[in-house]
């Protein structure tokens, strides 16, 4: 079976995604009227750290790829176009950040909205998508599918990106994540940029070593994000870091997934199909994990 | 015969057993979740996982147990048949990883399902069982025990193999391999405190030097999913290092869970018997 492989020379990609989440996120815990104190963090990533993060990837020169809901894009407008402009990628959030499996019979007409109103904004249809909290419903990959995305990247499942065929005929790249590189997990749980940085580093030697993806993935929020001057000054050394160890390209996830696309992988059946039936008479029990003493 | 306290040989300097917990997508499944987006850590343990760690495990040539729940055999039977084929140990981890009590009609019902589907993969019978998430019943060791098991290794409350009595009768014990889930296993550190995998792997060489200067018995537990799990290539590098850290000590002997447990039915004389409750 025909496996991803990367091109002539490469080692391993790197992407850098960045989820916007501003107050579409405090948005979770309160209402428009009072997005101030501690509901501002969101705000702060608009405000102070998106500017800091623009200059970063612009020394760089490197292209990130902005998840962004339609309700953040609307609040941010001249940003996100900024954003656009600057060469960065913007794909989908969807509309907020409440998660797809509530949406129910809505969820269809919800992503095509957010759509329209993206792609009004960036001034071209995105072409990826991430679900807000990585919730997808069984139906999510075939809706992405038939509004033309060319990939998902919610899933937390593989080395390297993959294909779906949600539906007969229709083709979607996945390009996974890996929970260990997300900036979120790590400081809200309000371990140091020291540990983030020996985390990383460590994580991405690994990949590198073995030549899988390595999907990096940042906030630009104010609490749980990488754009504080301190804790962007670690991301900038991390991507240095990376960019002089041989073989490392840096893509955005459009190019990543058109790479996959052009590869004439065989598509994976729906995720969910094989475990319908017994989901079927599984109760829920979502909220048992272990906790903490 | 057996012991007031379980005692190995001198020559067996230290016996260690390695268990992959293979915890696929019935983690997620039995909770009633569908396996994707951020819920697909599973899908990694039959992708990429296992073969990641079976190539590790096979350049040592060390043995390890991968404890498997049925329901992922179900989803991965090729992957179940290369665990057998490539010489580990398959045993059992409940069907869709029940992580809550079981009335007993039904935990019998399960333990035979996942007995019957690991068999016909493999071929062989399944010697031993660990519980998904360490709960048991009053029930537990009788079915196992009426299966064929010779041991579980689900119990925390020692540091050395023993013998468990759960009934009168000359049949009622089985072997017992008690692990610990709260250092001596992957999850807690990459669940809960996002620790660098190199200071796991100074943590548990450090539990490794205090074993091997006392009760000499050591029982590791790794998960071959994404998420908390060791499948990802830094963290399988923690027990790829950790095996040949081990490996430099004098006297070390690894065991399959079920070679080890076979090895106490063969030494009755080395191990204590405890009759719980």
């Amino acid at each position: 079976m025909k496996t991803f492989a990367w091109p002539q020379g490469v080692r391993c990609a790197v992407f850098l995604s960045v989820h916007f989440d501003a107050e579409s996120y405090d948005l979770k815990s309160t209402t428009e009227d009072r997005l101030f104190g501690r509901f501002s963090y969101g705000r702060y990533g608009v405000r102070a750290g998106l500017p800091r993060l623009l200059a970063m990837l612009q020394r760089r020169t490197l292209a990130a790829t902005v998840f962004v809901t339609a309700d953040d894009a609307r609040r941010h407008e001249a940003e996100v176009r900024a954003l656009a402009e600057a060469g960065h990628e913007i794909a989908s959030r969807g509309a907020d950040l409440r998660p797809l499996p509530e949406l129910r019979e809505g969820e269809r007409a919800s992503l095509a909205a957010a759509h329209e109103t993206l792609a009004t904004i960036a001034g071209r249809p995105p072409v990826g998508f991430r679900a807000a909290g990585g919730e997808l419903s069984s139906g999510t990959l075939a809706t992405l599918a038939g509004l033309g995305y060319r990939y998902d990247s919610s899933f937390q499942d593989a080395d390297h990106p993959y294909v779906f065929a949600p539906t007969p005929g229709a083709r979607i790249a996945e390009l996974p994540t890996v929970q260990a590189l997300d900036d979120a997990p790590l400081y809200s749980a309000r371990h140091t940029m020291a540990r983030l940085d020996k985390v990383w580093r460590e994580e991405f030697d690994a990949l590198h070593a073995e030549g899988c993806l390595v999907p990096m993935t940042v906030h630009l929020r104010g609490d749980m994000g990488s754009t504080r001057a301190a804790r962007i000054a670690v991301l900038d050394d991390l991507l240095a870091y990376m960019a002089s160890k041989p073989g490392v390209r840096f893509v955005t996830c459009a190019q990543l997934a058109e790479m996959t696309l052009a590869q004439d992988l065989p598509g994976e059946p729906d995720p969910c199909a094989a475990h319908q039936a017994t989901l079927a008479v599984t109760p829920y029990r979502g909220d048992l994990s272990i906790k903490p003493i | 015969m057996s012991a007031a306290r379980t005692l190995l040989p001198k020559d067996m300097r230290c016996a260690v057993t390695l268990g992959v917990d293979f915890d696929g997508p019935s983690h997620e499944v039995g909770r009633g979740i569908a396996p994707i987006g951020t819920h697909s850590w599973g899908r990694y343990s039959a992708r990429c996982g296992v073969p990641r760690h079976m190539d590790m495990l096979g350049k040592h040539g060390v043995p390890c147990t991968f404890f498997v729940p049925g329901y992922d055999a179900e989803c991965h039977p090729e992957t179940i048949q290369a665990i057998h084929a490539n010489g580990f140990e398959v045993a059992a981890h409940g069907y869709l990883h029940e992580a809550w009590d079981l009335k007993a009609q039904e935990e019998t019902e399960l333990l035979h399902r996942t007995d019957h589907i690991l068999r016909e993969l493999t071929g062989e019978p399944v010697l031993g069982w660990r519980s998904p998430s360490g709960r048991k019943t009053p029930n537990t060791m009788h079915v196992l025990k009426s299966l064929g098991y010779i041991y579980d290794s689900s119990d925390k409350d020692y540091d050395l193999p023993y013998r468990l009595r759960f009934g009168p009768g000359p049949q009622d014990s089985i072997v017992e391999l008690p692990n610990n889930t709260y250092s001596l296993d992957d999850f807690p550190f990459f669940k809960f405190s996002h620790t660098p995998p190199s200071e796991v792997l100074a943590q548990w060489k450090a539990e490794f030097d205090a074993i091997y200067a006392s009760d000499r018995f050591l029982v590791l537990t790794v998960h071959p999913r994404s998420g908390w799990g060791s499948g990802t290539p830094a963290r399988t590098a923690v027990l790829d290092q950790m095996i040949g850290y081990i490996k430099q000590h004098e006297g070390v002997q690894f065991f399959s869970s079920a070679g080890f447990a076979q090895w106490c039915l063969d030494h009755p004389q080395h191990l204590e018997e405890v009759s719980i409750p």
